[in-house]
């Protein structure tokens, strides 16, 4: 089996880690590079973060790039649960390594015009606001064809939002990003609220990751416990839901997930419902169906592969 | 004096290659390049008609760059003379020059960081739907500090609209991209039709343009006869107005100008999407962020114009009794 090409664009972020680190552990996708992007730290942090975390799992191989600096139109929003330095209270040593002398969007601009001359089409993890991937569409529009397929997280559905009443933070940040990309006729498989938060990483789960991590352990246990919510009420239990993971979740294990498939439209001119995801779940629009919507998570079984994955941080498991 | 290093961004447009022949014709200004915008006319013949003004004039080696080819979030909309398209080979002749590979956007982005580490700044001509300024802004944070101004045509206070009742083209077209470059803090002189539509160039002024037989004057003149743009119920006299090419006249001789310092801002969504606004008496207590050009001496703007694209390429000396405006 050939390794899936990936590029993961991102705004690291607790949750974005996790996801980094599933991700470098998992020799089905080949990471080609981590595009990092304003969103729940600035873009300075974002990236730092990014180096950090690439060297914490032993991937400083995979480069780096310095995405934009701000959302398409409106201000900068910054991330709630992330601590101030966008790692929780996670203590890791400065990164060595420095990010890419190029852009971010002139990187995707780049490489994903070399994928649609070879025809070897790159598949995009987007687990922040869509700015960097909009500005590239925007500069060279032809780079959707170099494009498998989208796997983002962002938006909510029945669910309200975690931002404002209607709204998810990654579309609240770039909802004209987000409208854009929405817009370009890409596949697009979505993991809205709706689906993680069917996915509660408990303070038990925390410990077992603690368990199976390895040489990584402290750190993993540190960025896990930070994510805590604390908010019975809303989520069913202590904990807090694995948004960003679920996008290398579901690309490693698709058969965890059902999906449909409906048009997605992304509000852009309303302050009140700013960022709003509308699904026409029963073609009400007219219009083709432009995603798969992620509609439920076998919760335990993502749990368990993800367990799978951390474990092989662990020098004797992988020996 | 130093020159003026100028990026012109554009989407030409008959009023386009005004502006661009003047700059080419002007030595206060070392133009740069020429990045391209889809606006008047869609992006491939934006760039066709770019390539042959440069040619025309001589211009073999200028940077010409395709930039966005449609408006950031809304559907694109041509101008109202879409028509013209490419440029007849008749009236601008054809050329081998094709654009640079390179992204007009990545372009303008790098000669302003470049500018800034110098300590200097270029200044951007913007005579189209702002989209490749918005997104060169957006593209690095050194990108607004290496742009000393920019000298834009657009929008409509007093005057109204042209091509809705609220608004004018290149605000219209792109209103995000106007917001993002209004409210960037880089300083700003605006060109609206308030002003432009005072300067009225008749069939005496294209005369001048081929008073020296020069192959530019003669193309500009042919352009102008070929789509008229007077609207004696608007203007209540002949002749129709050369909108871009006073931005470059601006910054050729200010003091054919007056102008207001304002707060500036668009209209980006609902059903006035595209309507420009100034706030000339204070009433919204923000700073200013443009100054807003509100007259021109509509004579010396109409010399300087013909004077200068006259001379572009001509080998036959100025007519008797008239000189080259300096």
């Amino acid at each position: 089996m050939t390794a899936t090409q990936i590029i993961i664009d991102c705004d690291p972020g607790i949750d974005d880690a996790i996801a980094l680190l599933a991700a470098f552990v998992s020799p089905e996708f080949d990471i080609l590079a981590i595009t990092a992007v304003s969103g729940n730290q600035p873009v300075e942090q974002t990236v730092r973060n990014a180096l950090q975390i690439c060297e914490l799992g032993g991937r400083a191989d995979i480069p780096v790039y310095t995405g934009s600096h701000r959302p398409l139109v409106r201000e900068a929003i910054r991330g709630q649960f992330h601590g101030n330095t966008g790692l929780g209270n996670t203590c890791l040593p400065a990164p060595i390594a420095e990010p890419e002398e190029n852009g971010a969007v002139e990187y995707l601009v780049d490489r994903l015009g070399e994928a649609r001359r070879t025809g070897e089409l790159v598949t995009l993890c987007c687990l922040g606001p869509m700015t960097n991937l909009a500005m590239a569409l925007c500069i060279d529009p032809k780079i959707a064809d170099g494009i498998k397929r989208i796997v983002m997280m962002g938006g909510a559905y029945r669910e309200p939002g975690n931002r404002t009443m209607t709204t998810e933070y990654n579309m609240l940040t770039d909802p004209h990003a987000a409208h854009v990309v929405f817009s370009s006729g890409i596949p697009i498989v979505a993991l809205p609220l709706d689906a993680t938060h069917q996915v509660i990483l408990t303070p038990d789960h925390v410990k077992k990751f603690e368990a199976a991590s390895g040489r990584i352990s402290a750190s993993v246990a540190d960025l896990m416990a930070f994510w805590d919510r604390n908010q019975v009420e809303r989520y069913g239990s202590r904990g807090g839901p694995l948004h960003d993971p679920l996008v290398i979740a579901w690309l490693l294990a698709p058969r965890l997930f059902k999906t449909k498939r409906a048009r997605i439209f992304i509000e852009h001119e309303s302050e009140l419902c700013m960022g709003q995801t509308v699904a026409d779940w029963y073609g009400s629009s007219g219009l083709a169906p432009n995603a798969e919507i992620v509609t439920q998570v076998d919760a335990a079984g993502v749990i368990d592969l993800f367990l799978d994955r951390f474990s092989r941080y662990n020098p004797d498991i992988a020996a | 004096m130093s020159r003026h290093q100028v990026i012109i961004d554009t989407d030409p447009g008959v009023d386009d290659a005004a502006a661009i022949l003047l700059a080419m014709a002007s030595p206060e200004i070392d133009l740069l390049g020429i990045s391209v915008v889809a606006g008047n006319v869609g992006l491939e013949a934006s760039l066709v008609n770019a390539c042959k003004l440069a040619a025309l004039a001589g211009y073999c080696n200028l940077p010409v760059l395709a930039g966005a080819s449609r408006p950031l979030i809304r559907e694109p909309v041509l101008g109202k003379y879409a028509h013209v398209g490419r440029f007849a080979d008749d009236l601008v002749p054809p050329t081998d020059l094709v654009p640079q590979p390179d992204s007009a956007i990545r372009f303008i982005a790098e000669r302003a960081r470049e500018a800034a580490r110098r300590g200097g700044g270029i200044t951007l001509c913007a005579i189209g739907p702002l989209t490749n300024i918005a997104l060169a802004l957006r593209l690095h944070p050194e990108v607004a500090p290496g742009i000393r101004q920019i000298v834009m045509m657009g929008g409509a206070f007093a005057a109204l609209g042209h091509r809705t009742p609220w608004s004018e083209y290149n605000i219209h077209a792109d209103p995000h991209a106007a917001d993002v470059v209004w409210r960037s803090g880089v300083p700003l002189t605006l060109l609206p039709l308030d002003v432009t539509f005072q300067a009225l160039f008749t069939e005496a002024d294209f005369s001048a343009f081929e008073a020296r037989d020069g192959v530019c004057g003669r193309a500009m003149a042919e352009l102008l006869r070929a789509y008229d743009r007077s609207d004696e119920k608007r203007f209540g006299r002949p002749g129709g107005p050369v909108h871009d090419a006073m931005a470059v006249a601006w910054l050729l001789r200010p003091e054919l100008f007056h102008g207001r310092e304002a707060a500036v801002g668009v209209t980006t969504c609902g059903p006035t999407a595209g309507h420009s606004w100034a706030d000339f008496h204070g009433v919204t207590g923000q700073s200013p962020n443009a100054h807003v050009i509100d007259a021109v001496d509509e004579a010396g703007y109409r010399r300087l114009v013909t004077e200068r694209i006259a001379g572009l390429g001509a080998t036959r000396e100025a007519p008797e009794g008239r000189e080259i405006v300096a």
